[in-house]
């Protein structure tokens, strides 16, 4: 029973800090086609912030506000610099600059700041922990639910509510004809960007929450993790991704929990059979989603 | 044989044989290094053009490929009394079998074809975005298996005590094999539905093309350079650890691929070039900062920057790369023929 | 109202529209006709900014060209293409809505005008709630109709608003067109059906092979011994 409970719970913080990774990287794919590589080191850029600000005496939740604002920014930077010059190229062309791009800023971070990881501040909290039902839970962990329910729920609230978010879901399958109903390009493709940098920034508070330090490569895990929900959901689908999430969270903590110490270094190996079987059911995701139009 | 086809093989053998060439002219060893590691890396980018050319799907998993085959030839060839020392754990049959490098490059060749054989299967029926994901995280998983078998790989620690057996010449003989095969595979008939398919997944469907075998084909050609590129740059280097097949080295490769033009053999092959030379200039240049004390850090990560921004700057001007679509020898040929009066 | 001159588009080496010339004067109908490729949705879509094209397009005497399409939009343009990209997995009332994004402050007008598209069009009403992907033909048609209109434009450009639909719904479309007309919104009509469409247009221009061979008063048009072989491209 209390094995059952520390398994839900571990999955939940986790599938959460998943689901929030995923879509942010699937809301820009949705719209541009673009699998931005680059989407990792906005949750580095975000950490880094964070290290920056340490001893600044602010208030954590005001650094933390920061943060997710530096990554909010670079996102509709990075589309302004790199992205929108070659938008109208090849899908092929855009994912390549997204690598390229990704490539520059981990050498920066490598070049301006250092090889080795730097300590964030991060409040008390994150260090507590809470007895519940028998069992001792971290404190991030519970924040983590909360705070990735919560986000999900304001985030499918908005495109469905808004007329932002449904001309948002509108251009992701019919770019043109949105475009041709008013709906104007540039102001999506921004608002996808800036989507995708506050799920990044969101996610670097919650994912370096556990690790305590930045590194030039921190953003590589929540990507690849981003990328295999997002493939195992359904490329097409923002349910799809935050399925594919939590499914993945699941399967990872499962095998945490199964897996005896010297196989579970090989955990990620054992994970990617499991996809490559789920994909051999669905190749295309669990959730299919329309089929999606041009994109310009 | 068309003669644009013909014309294209010259030039290119001809520019592998400059490689042999000039080093014995200027009759330095450092310029021998360097193409020599040239070499290696035409075998590694014009492996992945096989695939990636053809199918049109980027492949992020041929440096793991080459992470097999180097691997692979490794534990069959580091000399038996030494393996005791480099892989203590090794399984009881594989630590008293000892082959040639030859044999060993070869076998590292098809070690890596059997695994993609294996793994890739399912990922064929993937096309866009999740065949470029997967392929993507197939890298990693492979990355993550090199870095955690110690009793085969000496974990994440460098593996020592390869025999030194790259020379020019052998590079610049598989090379010229590779270049060869990649240009042979291009026009044959799994390649030309190939790339029916990479223009139109529908129509080519229609015409009879069965795309996952088709590009399973093409996958496992292309695993296969990779293994004997790597296993070449093993016995090139003589010691290794997983790091040197991850995403560093993939970005090279895919730079150099893209830079040229994937779509090519021709490009891969210029892109090959350019890039290496490019690359040397910026490490001579990296090593003279360093020297000179005028940063107070290590300056490290300019050449990727350098790169990177190269790579973009192609995309942006010439999203196709420097040979996008038509073959080297074509391409004059075409202009000769324009230029003769009527 | 809209005046075309020397409008050309290519696609690569294809040269699908070489140098037409339009013009529309305020509340008439004006169809175009041609045979299957002759350039006619091309024109259409580069009108409405969403093709990149050569040559200048006014309206009410201002150059729009080049333009993108929102800002086109915005000056009173609606496009019905003819591929009708309905948003599939938005409901029928969220595509409606988008109809309406250039006027999306004014919201009392908005609900006003789908009230009128309700009643225009009843079946959409019963299917508000549904996604429009999984309506028919027919209803997605209808759906893209009462879309653009949301938007209160000057000037409609329909692209073969009959394609692949039954008869009797054919009727209700150029029903509802004719009522359009009637409240004098001026219209660009693309048709197949040339003989409902002329019998219903004030003028025609007909393309070939990207230019036009022929335009005049619909009936004229109608009347020309020649049409079928301007139309069948021979
Ligand atoms: N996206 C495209 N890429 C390449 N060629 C195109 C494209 N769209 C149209 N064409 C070509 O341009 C020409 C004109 O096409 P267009 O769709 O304007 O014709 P149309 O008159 O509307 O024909 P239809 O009656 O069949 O709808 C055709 O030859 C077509 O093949
Ligand atoms: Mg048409």
């Amino acid at each position: 029973m209390q094995t059952l409970l520390q398994f839900t719970i571990d999955v939940l913080s986790l599938g959460g800090a998943y689901a929030l990774m995923a879509l942010g990287l699937v809301i820009v794919y949705g719209i541009l086609k673009l699998v931005n590589f680059a989407y990792g080191e906005l949750i580095m850029v975000a950490g880094y912030g964070l290290f920056l600000m340490n001893g600044s005496g602010l208030p954590w939740l005001v650094m933390a506000a920061v943060a997710v604002l530096i990554a909010v920014v670079t996102g509709v930077l990075t589309e302004y610099a790199a992205f929108r010059p070659v938008r109208a190229k090849s899908v092929t062309a855009v994912l390549i600059t997204s690598f390229a791009f990704s490539t520059i800023l981990q050498n920066a971070a490598l070049l301006f700041i250092s090889p080795r990881p730097r300590n964030v501040p991060l409040p008390d909290l994150f260090s507590q922990t809470v007895a519940f039902g028998g069992i001792l839970i971290p404190a991030r962990n519970l924040i983590t639910i909360v705070a990735s329910i919560g986000l999900l729920l304001l985030f499918a609230f908005l495109m469905k509510r808004t007329v932002l978010g449904i001309a948002m879901r509108a251009a992701a399958t019919q770019f043109r004809m949105a475009r041709m109903l008013g709906v104007p390009a540039n102001l999506i493709i921004s608002t996808a960007f800036a989507i995708s940098g506050f799920f990044a920034g969101v996610v670097s508070l919650l994912w370096i929450g556990r690790i305590g330090s930045v590194t030039p490569g921190v953003g590589l895990e929540p990507l690849l993790v981003a990328f295999i929900a997002t493939v195992i959901g359904g490329m097409r689908s923002l349910q799809g991704a935050v399925l594919g999430g939590f499914l993945l969270a699941f399967i990872n903590t499962a095998l945490n929990y199964l897996l005896t110490q010297d196989l579970l270094q090989f955990r990620d190996a054992f994970t990617f059979t499991l996809v490559i079987l789920i994909l051999l059911w669905r190749p295309e995701g669990l959730i299919r989603g329309p089929a999606t139009g041009q994109r310009t | 044989m068309k003669p644009g086809n013909i014309l294209t093989l010259v030039i290119l053998l001809g520019l592998v044989a400059l490689l042999v060439l000039v080093p014995q002219l200027v009759g330095s060893r450092v310029v021998e290094r360097i193409a020599t590691a040239l070499a290696i890396s035409l075998v590694l980018v014009v492996g992945l053009q096989t695939f990636t050319g053809n199918s049109g799907i980027l492949s992020f998993a041929h440096v793991g490929f080459m992470g097999i085959g180097a691997y692979a030839s490794a534990v069959l060839t580091i000399p038996v009394q030494m393996r005791g020392m480099a892989l203590p754990d090794l399984y009881g049959v594989l630590a008293q079998i000892q082959v040639t490098p030859l044999v060993g490059i070869a076998l590292g060749g098809v070690v890596a074809a059997l695994v993609a054989a294996l793994v890739a299967y399912p990922l064929m029926r993937l096309s866009d975005a999740p065949a470029v994901i997967t392929s993507f995280a197939l890298l990693v998983v492979i990355y993550t298996v090199l870095q955690h078998w110690s009793a085969v790989t000496n974990g994440p620690r460098t593996l020592f005590g390869l025999p030194k057996a790259t020379t020019l010449p052998l590079t610049a003989a598989i090379a010229s094999v590779v270049i060869v095969v990649a240009l042979a595979f291009k026009e044959s008939r799994t390649g030309l539905l190939l790339r029916a398919s990479r223009d139109d997944e529908r129509a080519a469907a229609a015409l009879g093309a069965g795309i996952p075998a088709l590009r399973w084909r093409a996958f496992i050609l292309s695993a296969l350079i990779a293994g004997i590129g790597g296993a070449l740059w093993g016995h090139f280097v003589t010691s290794f650890s997983p790091k040197a097949f991850y995403l560093k080295e993939t970005f090279v490769i895919l730079g150099m691929l893209v830079i040229g033009g994937m779509n090519t053999v021709t490009g891969a092959v210029i892109g090959a070039f350019l890039i290496s030379l490019l690359f040397e200039g910026l490490r001579a240049l990296e090593t003279a900062l360093n020297a000179s004390g005028v940063f107070a850090n290590q300056v490290v990560g300019v050449t990727e920057i350098v790169l990177a921004l190269a790579m973009m700057a192609v995309m942006f001007l010439q999203p196709g790369g420097l040979f996008a679509a038509t073959e080297i020898g074509p391409l004059i040929l075409r202009r000769f023929t324009r230029r003769a009066p009527p | 109202m809209l005046e075309v001159s020397d409008l050309k588009v290519s696609y690569g080496a294809i040269n699908a529209v070489r140098g037409v010339s339009l013009r529309l004067s305020e509340g008439e109908l004006v169809t175009l006709l041609g045979a299957n490729g002759a350039g006619k949705s091309s024109t259409l879509l580069a009108i409405a900014g969403a093709l990149k094209s050569s040559g200048t397009v006014r309206l009410d005497g201002t150059d729009v060209s080049g333009w993108s399409p929102e800002r086109i939009v915005r000056q009173g343009v609606a496009m019905v293409p003819e591929t009708r990209d309905v948003f599939p997995d938005l409901t029928v009332a969220e595509n409606l809505l988008l109809g309406a994004y250039a006027r999306r402050r004014d919201r009392d007008g908005v609900a006003e005008d789908r009230q009128r598209m309700f009643a225009l069009f009843p079946r959409l009403q019963e299917r508000q709630e549904q996604a429009a992907g999984t309506l028919s033909g027919g209803e997605q048609q209808m759906l893209v109709i009462a879309r653009a209109l949301m938007s209160r434009p000057r000037l409609l450009l329909l692209d073969e608003p009959s394609l692949g639909l039954a008869p009797t719904v054919v009727d209700q479309i150029f029903a509802m067109i004719a009522e359009l007309k009637r409240q004098r919104l001026t219209i660009l009509l693309v048709e197949q059906n040339a003989s409902k469409a002329l019998a219903l247009a004030d003028r025609a221009y007909v393309l070939r092979l990207g230019k036009v061979a022929a335009e005049g008063r619909a009936a004229e048009i109608a009347a020309a011994s020649d049409l079928e072989h301007l139309y069948l491209g021979g």
